[in-house]
């Protein structure tokens, strides 16, 4: 193959397992992000999301004193939890959610530092954790990231309709009787998991940019949420194959580009795309004069 | 006489401090619409509230329905984002939801949706998205919303707000037929000729219980003026009003009271 074919060819870096892995990870995500995703932006829940991948890290800490890299994952899982239900229940408490997640992000936080500078400095895996290893996860890795996102997935389509319901409006599925607070619970801990499965490629400072962009720009794009939910996996799919396809081009030309980074940044250059094409679609939609909404609501 | 749906005895509602609403006693029988009126703070909201277990209660009885879904209630106001990206069915649907548990609708869910958007005179815009249909079609798709949970007990908070005369005779005409279905309606409003016209009895409250009477009976001048203490209020053409609180005349029109009951809305 000549060196043109192959930089331009999308299929063939792939075919090797450190290339295969880490796509069929972003492809997990993709689905992910069009499922939990979608309940972070009905639920305007990208700060807690944001909370939860701060929350991860001393569960990272304790989790690589204990058992080294291999501890990593339960610990970011069993904090990524706690923090989820901490998160529900103060939001609860009558405080203002932004308030709680900001103090379950800094106290979290500040844990994580302070039990790292306590053990003596960070291990070389824990800065994975935070910028991700994209390219150099393992089968075992994989398998338990897949997992994560399919019990995330699961929680979330198993309680779509009342997670609905209680996004939509909250006091209205209240006073129907919906156990609000434990489908906000199911909704966080389902985040919280994500969130984790993300650290692994991307790293838990990017994990919000696989949670929250692809619905941002597949709402961009569409009105009915059945299309988005489409639109945003199949957003995140392409943004994600085509991210690490410009790491692959960016190492043939010799630049050693953060993999997890270049995903997230080929992700919001496809969101500012979707935002220019729903913008210039809102500008031409607006010249007949009933707006196509209004057209739909007379047929 | 049909059997009561609701039977509350002595009951005083509230939110853990002095109770906003005490010595209450009244019940609502099936196909029956009960008129609940009373001034701003009077404690409508949270007597609403208290059916529904959202704030506190005491009483020597406290019968209200307590399976899941079968208290429909129309709020007030909903904060609703109007670009939340669902349609009109989709919103109706939802009011099966407290009924369905975490099971998928089947079919026979479905026609209950369908028919329930029927009841309001919304068919045609069952596609629609909710947040681009007018004030009164969103208050109206809500209504359907509670009638697709099938409820026995219906609370409707002030639904004649801020309708037009359409919409409010249509209101009217669905209220019949609920009661001719044997819905059990709780109905707060500001407007006598409305409770006049729909509901068979009244509760007049004011931080208590002023009576629980038929409608005719309980709307005479000295209960309402009784009620409405300090405020303003038009009924049969006369102007009641107290020395206090006169600037409040100018805020009120017809016998239309606006209702912010704020102080008294549960807390989120």
């Amino acid at each position: 193959m000549t060196p043109i074919a192959a930089l331009i060819d999308p299929v063939t870096p792939f075919s090797v397992p450190f290339m295969g892995r880490p796509l069929l990870l972003l492809l997990a995500l993709a689905i992910a992000a069009g499922t939990v995703g979608v309940l972070v932006n009905l639920r305007r829940l990208e700060f807690s999301t944001d909370g939860l991948t701060h929350a991860v890290f001393p569960g990272l800490v304790i989790g690589a004193a204990i058992g080294g890299a291999a501890g990593l994952m339960p610990g970011a899982i069993g904090a990524a939890v706690v923090a989820a239900v901490v998160l529900a229940l103060i939001s609860r408490r009558g405080q203002p959610r932004d308030t709680a997640v900001a103090i379950v992000l800094t106290s979290f936080f500040s844990l994580g530092v302070a039990l790292v500078s306590a053990s003596g400095g960070g291990s070389g895996s824990l800065s994975d954790f935070f910028f991700g290893r994209l390219l150099s996860i393992t089968w075992g890795d994989l398998g338990v990231s897949l997992a994560l996102i399919g019990i995330a997935v699961l929680l979330v389509v198993l309680t779509a309709r009342p997670q609905l319901y209680a996004a939509f409006d909250p006091a209205g599925a209240r006073r129907a009787g919906l156990p609000v607070l434990a489908l906000e619970v199911v909704g966080t801990v389902a985040i919280a998991l994500v969130v984790v499965a993300a650290s692994a490629s991307v790293g838990t400072l990017l994990a919000l940019a696989v949670v929250i962009v692809p619905t941002a720009a597949a709402r961009a794009l569409t009105r009915s949420l059945a299309a988005a939910a489409v639109v945003a996996i199949g957003f995140g799919a392409v943004t994600g194959w085509l991210g690490l396809w410009a790491v692959v081009q960016l190492a043939v030309l010799g630049v050693d580009a953060a993999p997890g980074a270049t995903v997230a940044l080929t992700m919001i250059l496809g969101y500012l795309v979707a935002l220019a094409i729903g913008a210039a679609r809102g500008a031409s939609s607006k010249r007949p004069a009933p707006a196509p909404s209004r057209a739909g609501v007379a047929s | 006489m049909s059997a009561p749906v609701v039977e509350i005895a002595d009951a005083s509602f509230g939110y853990g401090g002095a109770p906003v609403l005490s010595g209450v006693s009244f019940e609502v029988r099936a196909g029956e619409a009960v008129a609940l009126i009373g001034p701003n703070g009077a404690g409508k909201s949270t007597l609403l509230a208290g059916l529904l277990g959202l704030a506190q209660h005491e009483a020597r009885v406290f019968r209200v329905p307590s399976a899941r879904g079968e208290i429909g209630t129309l709020p007030q106001s909903s904060e609703i984002d109007p670009a939340f990206p669902v349609t009109l069915e989709q919103v109706v649907a939802m009011g099966r939801t407290p009924r369905l548990g975490l099971k998928w609708p089947g079919r026979a869910d479905k026609r209950i949706v369908a028919d329930a958007i029927e009841a309001v005179g919304l068919a045609e815009h069952r596609g629609a998205r909710f947040g681009d249909l007018s004030g009164g079609q969103r208050q109206r798709g809500l209504l359907a919303r509670a009638l697709a949970g099938e409820p026995r007990l219906l609370l409707l908070d002030e639904p004649f707000n801020g309708l037009d005369h359409g919409s409010r005779d249509a209101l009217l005409e669905t209220v019949r037929r609920l009661k001719g279905q044997g819905v059990a309606l709780l109905i707060t409003t500001h407007d006598l000729d409305l409770a006049r016209a729909v509901c068979d009895r009244t509760l007049l409250v004011n931080g208590r219980q002023i009576a629980f009477d038929e409608t005719g009976c309980v709307l005479t001048l000295e209960r309402v003026e009784a009620a409405f203490a300090s405020h303003v209020i038009e009924i049969d053409g006369h102007t009641l009003a107290t020395t206090e609180h006169h600037e409040a005349a100018h805020h009120h029109h017809h016998h239309v009271l606006r209702d912010d009951d704020a102080a008294a809305a549960p807390p989120r």
